[in-house]
């Protein structure tokens, strides 16, 4: 029983009552104690995911550089996106975690215990997404999907609060039909929408959304790969250097063995075949 | 710098990148150096035991000694880069059910912690047995344990030490499939990382060695130095060729290690001082200074600087400028 979330894009007004109503279950505290530093390039000062911020509003602010406005939005375009960790159904960080502290709960969530986790920080480049962060305690953090609250029959705080319903929680296959329907009624308006996160993206997510621009201009990867993917390859590969150099070692080593056969031969005579079970052990030099 | 451009020409098709940098700072980098020197003393004094001659006792012993303290140290580093330091064993036994062990092959983390701890065992045996043949332990239970061990026969010694060289070899190795196990494009991409590091894991060991060895008294000349240096030119060769494979499968995506401030620290610390400099002291008697003796100390002196470069630009290069250059 897949629960997720399904954000759709076009919809999301930026007021970020989500935002807020994730800190405020989640007691997340404000960073920097509320002293925030503008971004400077945009209207939106949470920046990106991190710690403390388990949901972000990016907004994307496509104004043209010579901001002229040729009538209604021509030219320039707001788009918002409720950022959110995306529950993968093959997690990366999930993957790597090298203590347990990272579960799929019974709500085919992605958790993060607390108490298990030794903030070893493996997860925070495994993510293809850039969502979990390391708090000031040192330990991995990102969004629960409130496990908390779903263990009570509740939706997790952001859909609750979100006024346009642009964050819907619910099964995950119901969600992607409302999904699907949403892309398709936008392609009927001519609007270039879809679905990101079906199957083709790291085997699914279940906190997926419907855009209307290409993943990279909403800040997410066009083409994830898993963290695992290459480790095969770089573990074979290593292989082989061992194997290469290990017969570079025993040629180079060996390479003296004719000049210090007799040496081998007295040593074999005298300590049996075995050179160090000499059992004064006493130094090479000192040999004949 | 046209060899730059070329590469950056010949550009891969990486994964986009939006992954975060995991902040793994000095501990992480001089974990990788040392971790590197450990296993390659290590499975350097194994191979010369095996295959070498009774003059090459000195180094054997030298490898040996070397690696547990090294490998102790690897552990410290390791536990003292953790959020939470006391919570290290988590990697190892499953907390919320101990003792069951905490293992999962999939994950280079997981089972790099494992190969450490085993292969710390190994080292450890082989540092009581080289303190118990020099005399320095006299325990009398671990002078009839060493004295058991060695009478067994061949075939166990030949296995025992080919365990710990392949545990050792891991050691040196995983450490480079550990970033590619990550979402960073530069890392995720670097399929050959855990080669390279490797090739310089072995080659900044016989660096290492060698150096301590002509502390000691021993001559560029000396058989055992010979050999070492002889396996040291060949490790730098592989190490050159991996390389050289890896920038141009990489193409572009290399751009944070090879452009920039740090592509100067790769370059001339990495290519020139490191790899190309040593070779050409070894090769060449006009390179250097004019005294075979000073340009051995010299190649292998560059070999060790370029290694601890080497794991500087691969660890900071692609985490800059959102994790600082002096990041423990």
């Amino acid at each position: 029983m897949a629960k997720g979330f399904y954000t759709d894009t076009t919809i999301c007004i930026g007021c970020k009552a989500c935002q807020v109503a994730c800190h405020q279950w989640n007691q997340l505290p404000a960073e920097e104690g509320g002293q925030r530093e503008l971004t400077g390039d945009s209207y939106d000062n949470t920046g990106r995911l991190s710690a403390l911020n388990w949901r972000h509003v990016k907004f994307i602010e496509q104004i043209p550089e010579s901001r002229e406005q040729t009538g209604f939005l021509q030219g320039s375009r707001w788009l918002m996106m409720s950022d959110v960790c995306k529950h993968c159904v093959r997690a990366g960080c999930l993957e790597v975690c090298p203590t347990g502290a990272i579960i799929r709960t019974e709500f085919d969530s992605v958790f993060i215990q607390q108490d298990v986790c030794n903030g070893c920080r493996a997860c925070i480049s495994a993510c293809p997404f850039g969502v979990v962060d390391v708090g000031e305690d040192g330990k991995a953090h990102k969004c629960t999907l409130c496990y908390d609250r779903l263990q009570h029959g509740m939706e997790p705080a952001c859909a609750q609060a979100c006024p346009t319903d642009s964050i819907r929680f619910g099964e995950v296959t119901d969600l992607m039909a409302l999904a699907d329907a949403r892309a398709a009624e936008l392609k009927a308006q001519g609007v270039n929408g879809y679905v990101y996160g079906k199957e083709d993206i790291v085997g699914g997510l279940n906190a997926f959304y419907v855009l209307v621009d290409e993943p990279h201009v909403y800040g997410l990867p066009d083409r994830p790969e898993l963290p695992s993917e290459n480790v095969g390859t770089g573990f074979a590969l290593s292989a082989a250097a061992a194997a290469a150099l290990a017969i570079g070692g025993v040629v180079s080593f060996r390479k003296d063995r004719m000049d210090g056969f007799a040496t081998e031969e007295d040593a074999r005579t005298n300590d049996g075949p075995r050179r160090l079970a000499d059992p004064d052990g006493g130094s090479g030099e000192g040999r004949p | 710098m046209s060899a730059t451009t070329l590469l950056l020409q010949i550009a891969a098709n990486p994964q986009s990148g939006v992954a975060l940098p995991p902040h793994w700072g000095w501990w992480v980098i001089l974990y990788f150096f040392f971790g590197g020197l450990a296993a390659g003393s290590y499975f350097i004094a194994t191979m010369l035991e095996l295959v070498g001659d009774p003059r090459d006792d000195d180094a054997v012993r030298l490898g040996y000694l070397l690696a547990f303290p090294l490998v102790v140290l690897c552990g410290l580093l390791l536990v003292v880069d953790l959020g939470v330091p006391l919570r290290f064993w988590h990697m190892l036994v499953q907390s919320e059910r101990p003792p069951l062990p905490m293992f999962k092959s999939w994950s280079p983390i997981s089972v790099g912690s494992w190969v450490l701890f085993i292969f710390a065992f190994f080292a450890f045996v082989s540092f009581v047995g080289v303190l118990v043949q020099e005399g320095r332990l006299r325990w009398r239970p671990l002078v009839a344990a060493d004295r058991w061990a060695r009478s067994r026969p061949r075939p166990f010694a030949l296995l025992w030490g080919i365990l710990g060289a392949f545990f050792g070899f891991f050691l040196a190795g995983y450490t480079g499939v550990l970033v590619t196990g990550t979402s960073i494009p530069f890392w995720h991409n670097a399929r050959l990382m855990g080669a390279l590091f490797l090739a310089s894991a072995a080659s900044t060991s016989y660096a290492l060695l060698i150096l301590l060895l002509m502390r000691r008294g021993r001559t560029h000349a000396d058989s055992t130095v010979e050999k070492l240096a002889r396996a040291d030119r060949l490790a730098i060769v592989l190490e050159i060729v991996v390389l050289a494979i890896m920038l141009v499968l990489l193409g572009g995506v290399a751009r944070p290690m090879i452009a920039g401030g740090f592509g100067v620290v790769f370059w001339l610390g990495v290519v020139i001082v490191g790899l190309l400099l040593p070779l050409a002291f070894h090769w060449s008697g006009r390179v250097g200074p004019a005294s075979a003796e000073r340009r051995a100390t010299l190649a292998a002196a560059c070999v060790l600087v370029g290694g601890f470069l080497l794991r500087f630009v691969v660890v900071m290069s692609p985490q800059w400028p959102g994790v600082p250059l002096w990041y423990l």
